[in-house]
C-alpha cells in the first residue's frame, strides 16, 4: 500500500507547488532562525510585491526608513507585519537590501 | 536622494497625511481601557509581563501597538483596537501571563499568526484586551511520515511546515486557506477555517491539542494526558467528552500545540474548472455537484467562483465599471468572457491513481455535460491565471494573489467577510443571491461572491469590498454587514464565523439557549473573563 502513495505526485500543473525560493530550514523542536533579507522576502513580500497584488519595491531605491515604517503600520490593502514575525533585526537588514539592492525583472508591476 | 512613488504609493500616503504612512486601515480613535479596570491595573499588568517575557517583547504605547491595530473590517469608532501587545516565546511564559491577567483582571486575546484577514487580524471583540500574540512560538515539534501526522506550535505558519516537508523530501501535502504564507494551522483551525485539497475542512483533520487554562493549568486533550501520548496525533476521541471543539471559536483556553493530519501526496493529481455562463445557472451545479461531494466522487472543498470576485483578484473595479451604482450581472459576464471566465467557475480536483482518476473522470465529465457545463482542464486553460490560481490551492500551493480584492473598491483596503450557511441545495442559492444583491446593492456594494460545498453543506462566501480610507463608506460598510447578518438571519441562514465587528450580532442568531449555555461555561472556567471577552459573542 505504500508504495503507491509515497511516488512524487505527476505535475499535471506547471509550477503549481513551487516555492517562491528555496525552503528555509529548520529544526525540530527549535524556533525558526534569523532569515536572511532575501529569506524574509522571498518567504513573506514576493508572495504579493511583483506578483500583481503590490507595486514592485525593488530597485527603486526606497529609503530604508520608510519601507520599515510600511511594513510595521501596513498600508492600505497590505497588511503589517509585527516584531513577532520578523524581528527588528530582521526587518533592518531587509530594508537596507531593499534600498540598496537592484530590481527583480522577472517581478510584475501592478 | 530623490524617491519616485507611483500613484497607488502617494495616494496611500495622501490618506494620512505625510508624517505618518498608512494609517488609513488603523483605528484612529484612543483605546479605552476595559470595564472596571484602572489606569493603575493597567500599568500594574504590563509592567508584571515585562518581567516575564522581557521588556523587548510588551507593547503598551499607542505608536509600538500600532502593528497590532491594522485591520481590513470596519471599525468607525475604533473600539476594535487592542491597548497592548505581548509576546511569549514558551508555554511556561503563557501559563505566568495568564497568571498575571488573573491578577490585574486585564483580558488578554489570544492570537497565532493574527493573519486573520477580513475578520479583524489582530484587533480585538470588546474594549481594553492587550493581544497574547504567540507568533514566537514557531516549534515544529514534531513530524510523523509513517502516521502521516504533525504537531506544531500556533507561531507555525504553512510555509514554515511546507519547507520542512520540502527540505526534509517528504511526500506530504499541506492543506491551505488562500492565504498561506502568512497564516497558521493553528490560527486557521481554531477560528475553524478551510482550505480547498481533500483535508479542506481543517477541523476534521485536527488531532489533540494542549490548552493553557485561564487558571494557567495544561490540559492535553484526546490520548495527550495519559502516560505514554504516542496516539495523541493518532486518535481524536480519548475518553469521555470530546473536548477540542471547546477550544475553536471560543474564549475557554490558550491553544499551545496542536496535533494536525496531513494528507500523503497522490500519485497523480488533476485540477478542473467547469464553466457557467449565468447567475441561476448556481442552482444546478449545486444540484450537480451534491451527490459526487457526499459521496467523494470528487473529493475535495469545491468553490464556485462567481466573475465579480475573480475579476476583483487582478483587475480593480473601474476597469470594468465606472458608475457609483452596483456592478451589474451583465458587466461582469462581458468582462468575464474577455479573461476566458464564466459567471460561475466551479473549480475542483481528482487525486489518486491514473486509472482512480480516468473512471471518475468520465462520471465527473457526464454530471456535468448534463447541465451544459463547459468541463476544462490544464489542456484547455494553461496560462490562465484564475485556473493557475485554483490549481494552486487545490493542492495545498502557497499564493497571496487573492488579496488584491482588497483594492477592488480603490485604494483603502477594506474587506469583511459574510459568510452564512445553507444546506446544499440548490433552490437555497436563488433566495441567498437576490438578497445579498439587494442589501449590498441598498448601500452601493458589489455582490462579489462564491459558494463552497464541504460536503453536505453550502457556504455563501461573499467579500464585503469597500474602500476603508472613505470614513463615510467605511460606517456605510459597516451598516451594511449588520443588515446583512440581520436580514439573512430573519431567513434561518447564520453565519459559520464572523469579523470582531459582528460577534455579538452574530452570536444573537443561534438563540437565547445557546448563548446562555456559553456564558454558563465561560463563568465556570474563566470567572475573572480574562481571556477575549466578546469572542464568538461569549462575554
Ligand atoms: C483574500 C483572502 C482569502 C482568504 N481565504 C480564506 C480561506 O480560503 N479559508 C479561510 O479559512 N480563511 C480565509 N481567509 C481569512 C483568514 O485570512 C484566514 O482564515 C487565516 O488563516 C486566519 O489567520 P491566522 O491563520 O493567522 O489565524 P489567527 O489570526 O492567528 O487566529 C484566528 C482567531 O482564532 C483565535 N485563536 C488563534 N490562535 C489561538 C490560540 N492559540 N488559542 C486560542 N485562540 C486562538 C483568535 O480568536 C484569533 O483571532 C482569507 C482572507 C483573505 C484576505
Ligand atoms: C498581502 C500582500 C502584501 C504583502 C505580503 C506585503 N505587501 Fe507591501 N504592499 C502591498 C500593497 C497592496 C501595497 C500598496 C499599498 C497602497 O495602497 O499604498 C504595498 C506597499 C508597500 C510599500 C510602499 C511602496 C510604494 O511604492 O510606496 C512598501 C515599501 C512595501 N509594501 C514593503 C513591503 C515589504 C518589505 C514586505 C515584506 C515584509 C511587504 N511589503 C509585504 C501588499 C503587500
Amino acid at each position: 500500500m505504500r508504495g503507491p502513495l509515497f511516488l512524487a505526485p505527476l505535475a499535471l500543473v506547471a509550477g503549481g507547488t513551487a516555492l517562491a525560493t528555496a525552503p528555509i530550514a529548520q529544526k525540530l523542536g527549535e524556533p525558526l532562525p534569523p532569515r536572511t533579507p532575501e529569506q524574509v522576502y522571498s518567504s513573506t513580500c514576493a508572495y504579493c510585491h511583483g506578483a500583481n497584488v503590490g507595486p514592485v519595491i525593488r530597485g527603486r531605491a526606497l529609503p530604508a526608513a520608510m519601507v520599515e515604517m510600511t511594513v510595521r503600520q501596513g498600508r492600505n490593502a497590505m497588511p503589517a507585519f509585527r516584531p513577532s514575525e520578523i524581528s527588528p533585526a530582521e526587518l533592518h537588514g531587509l530594508a537596507q537590501w531593499i534600498e540598496a539592492g537592484p530590481a527583480d525583472l522577472k517581478e510584475k508591476g501592478q | 536622494m530623490t524617491v519616485t512613488l507611483d500613484r497607488r504609493g502617494l495616494l496611500g500616503a495622501g490618506v494620512a497625511g505625510a508624517a505618518s504612512v498608512g494609517l488609513s486601515g488603523v483605528a484612529g480613535a484612543k483605546p479605552v481601557l476595559a470595564k472596571g479596570m484602572r489606569k493603575a491595573d493597567f500599568k500594574g499588568a504590563i509592567a508584571a509581563m515585562r518581567a516575564v517575557v522581557g521588556p523587548e517583547w510588551v507593547f503598551a504605547d499607542e505608536d509600538a501597538v500600532r502593528p497590532w491595530r491594522k485591520t481590513y473590517v470596519p471599525d468607525p469608532s475604533g473600539r476594535h483596537a487592542p491597548v497592548g501587545a505581548v509576546c511569549p516565546g514558551t508555554v511556561e511564559e503563557v501559563q505566568a501571563l495568564v497568571k498575571i491577567a488573573n491578577q490585574f483582571r486585564q483580558p488578554l486575546w489570544p492570537v497565532s499568526t493574527g493573519k486573520n484577514m477580513g475578520y479583524g487580524m489582530t484587533s480585538t471583540a470588546a474594549p481594553g484586551q492587550v493581544v497574547l500574540d504567540l507568533k514566537r512560538m514557531n516549534r515544529i515539534i514534531s513530524v510523523d511520515p509513517e502516521l502521516c501526522t504533525a504537531l506544531v506550535e500556533p507561531g507555525v505558519t504553512y510555509r514554515q511546515l511546507k519547507d520542512y516537508l520540502v527540505e526534509h523530501n517528504l511526500p506530504l501535502w499541506i492543506d491551505v486557506p488562500t492565504v498561506g504564507p502568512v497564516a497558521s494551522p493553528v490560527g486557521n483551525t481554531l477560528d475553524r477555517g478551510v482550505g480547498y485539497t481533500p483535508y479542506g475542512e481543517h477541523f476534521m483533520v485536527q488531532c489533540g491539542m494542549e490548552v493553557v487554562l485561564p487558571n494557567g493549568e495544561i490540559l492535553r486533550t484526546g490520548m495527550g494526558s495519559t502516560r505514554n501520548p504516542s496516539a495523541w496525533q493518532a486518535f481524536k476521541w480519548g475518553y469521555g467528552p470530546y473536548l477540542d471543539g471547546l477550544f475553536t471559536q471560543s474564549n475557554f483556553g490558550v491553544v499551545t500545540k496542536m496535533g494536525m493530519w496531513l494528507m500523503p501526496a497522490p500519485p497523480v493529481y488533476k485540477p478542473f474548472v467547469v464553466r457557467h455562463k449565468r447567475v441561476e445557472d448556481v442552482a444546478k451545479i449545486v444540484e450537480a455537484m451534491r451527490p459526487l461531494r457526499i459521496s467523494n466522487i470528487i473529493p475535495n472543498v469545491v468553490l464556485m467562483m462567481s466573475a465579480g470576485y475573480q475579476l476583483a483578484m487582478f483587475q480593480r473595479r473601474g476597469e470594468i465599471w465606472d458608475h457609483p451604482e452596483p456592478v451589474t450581472d451583465e458587466a461582469l459576464m462581458a468582462a468575464g468572457a474577455k479573461v476566458g471566465l464564466g459567471y460561475w467557475n466551479t473549480y475542483f480536483a481528482l487525486y489518486g491513481t491514473p486509472e482512480m482518476i480516468a473512471a471518475n473522470e468520465a462520471i465527473v465529465r457526464a454530471a456535468f455535460a448534463a447541465i451544459d457545463g463547459e468541463v476544462l482542464t490544464e489542456a484547455e486553460m494553461q496560462g490562465n491565471p484564475y485556473f493557475h490560481h485554483h490549481a494552486t490551492l487545490m493542492q495545498g500551493g502557497l499564493s497571496l494573489e487573492e488579496v488584491g480584492i482588497v483594492r477592488w473598491k480603490g485604494a483603502g483596503g477594506g474587506l469583511a467577510w459574510f459568510a452564512p450557511v445553507a444546506p446544499a441545495k440548490g433552490n437555497e442559492t436563488t433566495g441567498q443571491i437576490a438578497l445579498a444583491k439587494q442589501i449590498l446593492g441598498r448601500h452601493g456594494f458589489d455582490y462579489t461572491s462564491a459558494f463552497a460545498i464541504g460536503s453536505r453543506e453550502l457556504h455563501h462566501i461573499i467579500a464585503l469590498l469597500y474602500d476603508k480610507s472613505d470614513p463615510e463608506e467605511e460606517k456605510r460598510a459597516d451598516a451594511c454587514y449588520r443588515e446583512l447578518v440581520a436580514g439573512f438571519g430573519e431567513r434561518g441562514w447564520a453565519s459559520y464565523r464572523t469579523g470582531v465587528h459582528a460577534m455579538d450580532l452574530v452570536a444573537q442568531q443561534y438563540g437565547a439557549v445557546n448563548r446562555a449555555f456559553n456564558a454558563t461555561l465561560k463563568h465556570a472556567i474563566d470567572p475573572n473573563h480574562i481571556l477575549a471577552p466578546g469572542k464568538s459573542g461569549i462575554a
